[in-house]
């Protein structure tokens, strides 16, 4: 295993790590303790994404999560004594995941976003 | 009977659901990776679930009543203490990584442990209170 990409794959899983503490505190806070019932329905969740600076929050929650997730992935797999060339391969894998993963919560969070203007739009004022 | 577990590295994982040797340090370690591997299975199921959203308020709405069903909240319990357990204590191994705390890292793991169980009992009674 490179050492240096090992320390800097540890780094940047303790700095996610860190700020999903914030991230997942607001995101359960505001998702499920907050919302009566426990959950919001679709009309307080397009409510609630009606906020741009709540947009960016689950954004950077997405993509720190999803980081945090697929390092600790690597950092498993490692530990199973794998050769250098099997775990490059785990690390480029991981990383198309995460992308993939990204561009879904992106497209998600779009689509909601542009469901709820346009449905929204037929509801008395 | 031989209760050792491998030394074969590729099976060294198995150390991690070993107790037995109920060393403070394993423990966080295997609570570490067990709730790992179980929050990331949440975090793709929670994914796959939220795509309801894109069907609009017909579809998520009645998966909202499913989920106020007491066996999600039960799940939800369990999600809150996986993310406590996960959470504090991934707070403490960063802490010591960057130097704080190395010393006293045993008193605050038993410190977090506390403050997690503290947590989780509050989380519970709110999640079954609505």
């Amino acid at each position: 295993m490179n050492h240096k990409r090992s320390s800097w794959a540890w780094f940047w899983q303790a700095v996610t790590g860190i700020a999903l503490l914030l991230l997942l505190g607001l995101h359960t806070v505001a998702h499920h303790f907050v919302a009566a019932g426990g959950l919001r329905d679709f009309q307080q969740v397009i409510e609630y994404l009606s906020n741009p600076i709540i947009v960016v929050l689950e954004i950077a929650f997405l993509i720190c999560v999803t980081t945090h997730a697929l390092l600790g992935v690597r950092s498993i797999l490692f530990d199973l004594g794998l050769s250098a060339r099997t775990e490059r391969r785990i690390t480029v894998g991981l990383s198309v995941v995460g992308i993939v993963t990204a561009l879904y919560g992106f497209w998600l969070t779009y689509t909601v976003i542009y469901t709820g203007s346009s449905s929204t739009a037929f509801l008395p004022k | 009977m031989n209760l050792s577990l491998p030394e074969n590295k590729r099976l060294r994982f198995l150390r991690w659901f070993d107790f037995r040797s109920g060393r403070l340090g394993m423990i966080a370690y295997i609570l570490n990776r067990v709730t790992a591997i179980g929050l990331v299975v949440y975090l793709y199921l929670h994914l796959a679930v939220l795509s309801i959203l894109a069907g609009g308020p017909a579809q998520w709405d009645a998966f909202v009543q499913i989920a106020r069903s007491p066996l999600f909240l039960t799940l939800d319990v369990i999600l809150l203490a996986g993310i406590l357990i996960h959470g504090l204590n991934g707070l403490r191994i960063a802490l010591t990584g960057f130097g704080v705390g190395v010393r006293g890292q045993k008193p605050l793991f038993v410190a977090f442990m506390l403050v997690a169980a503290v947590a989780l009992i509050a989380g519970a009674l709110k999640i079954f209170a609505g």
